[in-house]
């Protein structure tokens, strides 16, 4: 008898113990470690029966891993709209059945979550510039209030433009500007701003380093650099262009999770008003995507449901993700191969219409300075997209003739500058 | 001789030693939660970008192999956390868990048996190894978890202030390889601060060797360490880790990327996996070594160039009046206010430099209370060495949860005063005895650094 109770008192405490462990829940993400720290540590003080496991890995790479077999994710939590899109659509996840009362699935036109509730927004951040206004004040530079205001020529060395090829979030940011300006007056918008601007390949660290310190006066950015820099003490500003674009965050669970239950729990408590409350945090400082968290933001903070209702447009994600490539190359080709001729070109512009504004051969060089090698509907043509996110010979080839056409088209537009402004004969 | 020579630095030391610090290329004004990132101001244009590099490499979140990323890639087998700066966040010290439910996140546990290493160290356990990895990568069992539950106990001030302080205990739950002997010997450690440590580094041996020598208040000693360079592959002298028990930055950078977070470097190229641990030895690895040459020199030059923060409010009475307490109380027999460094090679700007880390770099018994009882080279289990304590005013303004003494028990700097045993219990018992207004002042002047 004493044996049985002794058996029963060790299986009871057995259980008990089992029952106490914590059960895993793995997370996919790419998020730094500033963010992955709040909200493991709330999450598991929130749900003290669930211990987070990260797996980190970057947008391409996190692919890769989803596809070999065995990789036993049960929630992905990232920054990566298109990985979002194509796991969607390979049926990756399972409908997000979770309340998600009170979490619009746009922000204005812009489109932040799946119409079909296979993976939503978690948060967003906005483009816009950040700014040190001494350093403005310092230049007697006003401080910018739209991407327009950079295509100014008092701006010209104290701009930084991070490259889309190379810069994580820029491809969003100037897609942006070709949604929100139109393809030929963004592309004309971007190339005189970079005719002012330093080219920047590395992604978040100039809006501290170098526009925090005073190096340089304004960056072209997403919110958060700036705005958490700002939280931690730095002397800078941030400010919205008119039309604000933004890039969010998503988050879904996987068909095949191990631990449903568990994943199901991290999606909700970071969708809840305690998890989106989390992104007001000074080392993140995103913009929760749930608006009634807005009534206790910090003072200041950027409210992008409030921002929609004054301006918005429509921006049609799906097409600036599926150009992604083309886009970059397109931009390394008008702007950061040519980017001393660009400039030069745009120098020798002003000087002419100071010169002579009324000069009729200003309006040609403008053309020839604004010469595109695509229009838009090109631009959305698939199979070229394709060409570019394959990248291999035949977009080589295409680059090449672009670069020859660039060249002739800047090298005609500065000549025809010079020759107004009498610099040249 | 020795003798005469170690009294006479302690006496310039001493002399030369103002009531506030001075400017200084070497330390920064920022008082920031970004305080602890910031470079020398005398950083050379040119050695930016290799700064920056580091910079990168420390705020970098690893990847488990195999990985398209190669360069970032090599996260475990095992390992505590996935960054350095997950437990140093903002550059700064860790803390302890709260409860026995919160994970030890910014804090690990070393790891030991008795008798020493083939270079004297402490002694690996066969089958955990010389600290607890409570993670491992899909297939690979993590170690085990430490639970932290603490006791309380009051302290009465003169004037009537009551301190509670907590004296954490720590158990094992969920040992994957076995349970440990019953003769491990465990050490908690909390993350360090990574600032200041170049200029650490280039204070000379002779001066700290001078300093052990010096003649000290009653009860005071200081000893150094003697500890293995795996790179010079001899033994040298120790200043960093809590028990001065590595001899180099850059042996300490290294030891930290495989220790923690399984990265092999050209330093430790071995993963950390011992032989009971199967799983673990046939993981798959994302180079020979991970983290390579160039990086591990991008790390280590980050953390030379880090500054540390210059102390603020001088001018305050209440801090001028703290600092002489600081002395009267005999403080700075073991936090020495200043030292000198000498010629520094890697980064010429740190050279000939008077700076003010307030520590000798020596061993010191704390007493019971603080003891590990595990020993580490020369430091027994009661010694450890003087922790700087320039910028320490910053720790909870960078990471709100700092905690303070090796195991992050103090949650203030009153109470990690009056943790002070061994050779420390009459500068604690003096505190303790204080009237409320010098104490205040006291804890002002720290509050400065």
């Amino acid at each position: 008898m004493s044996k049985i109770k002794w058996i029963l008192t060790a299986c009871l405490l057995l259980m008990s113990q089992l029952a106490c462990a914590a059960e895993k829940v793995v997370v996919l993400s790419s998020y730094p470690q500033e963010v992955i720290t709040q909200f493991e540590a709330a999450f598991e003080q929130a749900y003290p029966q669930y211990r987070l496991e990260i797996l980190w890995r970057q947008s391409r790479d996190a692919m890769t891993y989803l596809h070999q077999p065995h990789s036993a994710v049960d929630v992905y939590w990232t920054p990566a709209q298109r990985n979002f899109e194509v796991l969607a659509k390979e049926g990756a996840f399972r409908k997000l059945d979770i309340d998600l009362s009170g979490l619009p699935k746009k922000i204005g036109g812009f489109q932040i979550s799946d119409p079909d509730g296979y993976y939503v927004a978690s948060e967003t951040a906005g483009y816009g510039m950040a700014y040190h206004p001494a350093e403005l004040r310092r230049l007697g530079l006003p401080v910018p209030t739209d991407w327009k205001s950079l295509a100014a020529p008092a701006y010209s060395g104290h701009v930084v433009l991070p490259i889309p090829s190379k810069v994580g979030y820029a491809p969003m940011l100037v897609d942006t500007l070709l949604q929100g300006y139109g393809w030929e007056q963004g592309w004309s918008v971007l190339e005189q701003v970079a005719a002012n601007a330093n080219l920047a390949d590395a992604g978040a660290t100039f809006i501290s380093d170098d526009v925090g310190s005073g190096r340089i006066a304004v960056g072209m950015t997403m919110d958060f650099f700036a705005v958490s820099a700002i939280a931690n003490g730095k002397p800078l500003r941030f400010t919205y262009p008119e039309k604000v674009g933004y890039s969010p965050a998503h988050v879904a669970i996987f068909r095949d999770a191990a631990n449903s239950e568990g994943a199901r729990a991290f999606v909700s408590f970071v969708l809840s008003e305690q998890g989106q409350k989390l992104l007001f945090h000074p080392d993140i400082r995103k913009l929760p995507v749930l608006p009634a968290v807005y009534a206790a933001k910090p003072d200041g903070y950027f409210d992008p449901f409030s921002a929609a209702q004054r301006a918005s447009y429509d921006y049609d994600l799906a097409t600036g993700l599926k150009r992604q490539e083309l886009v970059g190359a397109l931009f390394d080709a008008l702007i950061t191969r040519h980017h001393t001729e660009l400039k030069a070109m745009w120098s020798a512009i002003h000087q002419a219409e100071q010169k002579a504004p009324g000069d009729p051969r200003l309006q040609e060089a403008k053309q020839k300075a604004s010469w595109l090698p695509l229009t838009a509907a090109q631009s959305n043509d698939a199979a070229l997209q394709q060409t570019f996110i394959k990248h291999g010979s035949r977009s080589e080839a295409l680059e090449q003739e672009w670069d020859t056409e660039i060249a002739e088209h800047y090298a005609q537009a500065t000549q025809i500058a010079l020759s107004i402004s009498g610099a040249q004969p | 001789m020795k003798r005469w020579k170690a009294v006479l630095v302690l006496c310039v030391l001493a002399l030369a030693r103002p009531a506030v610090a001075e400017e200084s290329d070497v330390t920064t004004d920022d008082a920031t939660r970004e305080a602890y990132a910031q470079p020398i101001p005398s950083l050379p244009e040119s050695d930016r970008a290799e700064f920056f590099k580091g910079r990168s490499l420390v705020r970098q979140v690893w990847v488990i192999p195999p990985s398209e990323n190669r360069e970032i890639a090599g996260l475990g087998p095992l390992y505590n956390r996935f960054s350095c700066i997950a437990c140093h966040a903002g550059n700064g010290r860790g803390f302890a868990p709260s409860t026995a439910q919160e994970p030890m996140r910014t804090m690990l546990v070393r790891l030991s048996i008795p008798g020493t290493d083939e270079h004297g160290g402490p002694k690996p356990d066969p089958a955990y190894g010389g600290q607890l990895n409570e993670n491992g990568v899909p297939g690979v069992p993590g170690e085990g978890r430490a639970e932290v539950r603490y006791t309380e106990h009051a302290i009465q001030l003169k004037g009537g202030e009551q301190v509670m302080l907590r004296k954490p205990d720590i158990t094992f739950v969920d040992l994957a390889y076995g349970d440990f002997p019953p003769d491990i010997l465990t050490s908690p450690r909390v993350a360090p601060p990574l600032y200041g440590l170049g200029l650490l580094q280039a204070v000379p041996e002779a001066d700290i060797v001078a300093l052990a020598d010096a003649p000290k208040p009653k009860g005071i000693k200081g000893k150094v360490n003697r500890v293995w360079d795996a790179e010079q592959q001899k033994t040298v002298l120790g200043r960093f880790g809590w028990k001065a028990n590595v001899p180099s930055l850059r042996q300490q950078i290294a030891g930290a990327y495989v220790g923690d977070m399984g990265i092999t470097s050209p330093l430790f190229p071995d993963e950390n996996c011992t032989a009971k641990q199967e799983a673990c030895r046939h993981s798959p690895s994302a180079g020979n070594p991970e983290l390579s040459k160039a990086q591990l020199d991008a790390s280590e030059f980050y953390h030379f160039a880090l500054a540390a923060p210059r102390q603020r409010n001088t001018g305050d009475k209440q801090v001028k009046r703290g600092s002489v307490l600081f002395k009267q109380a005999q403080c700075s027999a073991c936090h020495v206010p200043q030292l000198k460094t000498g010629e520094f090679a890697p980064l010429p700007a740190l050279s000939h430099q008077t700076i003010h880390p307030y520590t000798d770099l020596l061993l010191h018994d704390m007493g019971e209370a603080l003891a590990d009882h595990r020993p580490d080279y020369l430091a027994t289990g009661r010694e450890w060495r003087t922790p700087p304590l320039w910028g320490i005013a910053l720790a909870q303004k960078v990471e709100p949860r700092a905690g303070f003494l090796h195991d992050g028990r103090a949650r203030t700097l009153l109470e990690a005063v009056l943790w002070h045993g061994g050779e420390g219990t009459e500068a604690a018992r003096m505190v303790e005895n204080m009237a409320a207004d010098d104490r205040n002042a006291l804890l002002r002047f720290l509050e400065s650094l």
